[in-house]
């Protein structure tokens, strides 16, 4: 057992447990954070994603050893349901969730990806950014639709602070 | 040993984690990015007593010019690679191999240094590095020593770095002006897979189609990465038609040595091997002419 600090959703946690713990295991079982799911536990589906020190990564192939001091930042620190984000309103307005088990996991790479974009991004550019998430329900059409919706909301609001 | 007991130890300089691994009286192991060690973990293949954790050694991730070189640090992640103008520039065969790395959570996290550590045959940045003439800078606490790519690997995920040494640098000769370079790969899936067959190639171009010489590394058709040296003969054979590149892959097939697995046949292996290898030279071809 060992103390470790990090951050999570801009507050500081200290938890105790055994070194080799995956970041995943210990947002859930320690910190009650239920966003991030487990699904292939070796990073193919992405429905574990969080974003460490901003970027996007599989949270359950980082080790909560190497992450101490750092920056997470999980689903629920980009949003609840009183105040969402914009690509959790998109979603939500789209429908593009069904069982929601994955939802999560494409928040937050949606998330990374139209921080660092410029212009609403084509279908081949939500693929390619989204394709380390899997769905099993939808057909993606939805999820794409919600991600552009967001990127043109995005740009509005951006647009609206600026005047 | 259990998960559980696992300790991890995070030195604070490049020194420290050298002195850590001169004195490996316990079975400790390296762990970077952890795309790959991680995994090992959970399916109990890797349990050392200890994580020697050198992620966060800032030292060791940089990409930069030197003596008409380039260095590449061990740490640098893939997608550091994938935005770097240099390598875009001068490396662009690499830069290809690293998008193909995965999905963006494993290029985020998984680095150079941990792609050629784990020796796979299968690794996309290893073919790439082949054809870059890549050397490896291995350091103990004591010696330092400097080994071609193509000597450092023995067999499947075995390389020859001994227990008390790191790789601390990748050196690569970077692209002359007329010096074309492309990857192409074949995988279960478009994203976030593992290679059935891989192949880096370097062409280096006079005027119009006629080719000086070049370099093919396959991956994923042997034990280790391979360069197709028969191949390579003939691409010199002026000038570059479409023939002869469809007779470069029909020598392809018969060079490559793959092996039957979970993931392809060997016979499917070859005729991929072969069809990438045209694919890869009809593309270069095609940027070449347009370039």
């Amino acid at each position: 057992m060992k103390e470790l600090n990090f951050t999570v959703n801009g507050t500081l946690h200290s938890v105790s447990c055994h070194p080799a713990k995956t970041l995943l295991d210990v947002l859930r079982e320690d910190l009650d954070m239920t966003a991030s799911k487990e699904c292939c536990g070796k990073g193919e589906c992405g429905s574990c994603s969080v974003l460490l020190n901003g970027e996007v990564v599989c949270s359950c192939l980082v080790l909560i050893g190497q992450v101490e001091n750092e920056e997470i930042t999980t689903c629920e620190g980009i949003g609840f349901p009183e105040n969402m984000d914009i690509i959790q309103e998109s979603f939500v307005d789209e429908g593009a969730t069904q069982c929601g088990y994955c939802t999560p996991g494409i928040i937050v790479a949606s998330k990374a990806f139209l921080k660092n974009i410029d212009h609403v991004p084509t279908v081949d550019e939500i693929k390619t950014a989204l394709g380390g998430n899997l769905c099993r329900c939808t057909g993606y059409t939805k999820i794409i639709h919600a991600i552009q919706t967001a990127a043109i909301k995005q740009f509005q609001e951006k647009g609206s602070i600026q005047v | 040993m259990l998960v559980s007991e696992i300790e991890i130890i995070t030195p604070i300089s490049v020194n420290d984690c050298l002195l850590l691994l001169s004195k490996n009286e316990t079975e400790h192991r390296i762990i970077a990015g952890g795309t790959d060690a991680v995994v090992r973990m959970k399916e109990g293949k890797w349990r050392p007593s200890a994580w020697i954790n050198i992620k966060g050694l800032k030292d060791l991730r940089y990409i930069k010019e030197k003596n008409g070189a380039i260095h590449i640090g061990p740490l640098t992640t893939h997608t550091d690679i994938i935005h770097s103008p240099l390598l875009q520039k001068r490396a662009d065969v690499l830069v290809e191999a690293c998008r193909e790395v995965g999905a963006v959570q494993m290029q985020n996290m998984g680095t150079i240094g941990g792609n050629i550590g784990t020796a796979s045959p299968a690794g996309d940045t290893i073919p790439a590095l082949y054809v870059l003439e890549a050397s490896i800078e291995l350091q103990s606490i004591n010696s330092s020593r400097i080994i071609p790519i193509n000597q450092l690997f023995t067999g499947p995920g075995r390389t020859v770095i001994k227990p008390n040494e790191m790789i601390t640098n990748i050196i690569i000769k970077p692209q002359t002006e007329n010096e074309i370079g492309i990857f192409q790969k074949l995988g279960p899936r478009k994203a976030q897979s593992i290679s059935i067959v891989n192949v880096a190639i370097m062409l280096s171009m006079a005027s119009n189609r006629e080719c000086l010489g070049g370099k093919i590394a396959f991956g994923s058709v042997a034990p280790t990465i391979i360069r197709a040296k028969k191949c390579e003969a003939l691409l010199s054979l002026n000038p570059l038609t479409d023939d002869i590149i469809e007779n470069i892959a029909k020598v392809a097939w018969k060079e490559v040595m793959p092996i039957t697995d979970g993931r392809a046949t060997a016979e499917y292996r070859r005729d991929m091997a072969s069809a990438l290898l045209e694919r890869g030279l009809f593309r270069l071809m095609r940027r070449w002419e347009n370039k």
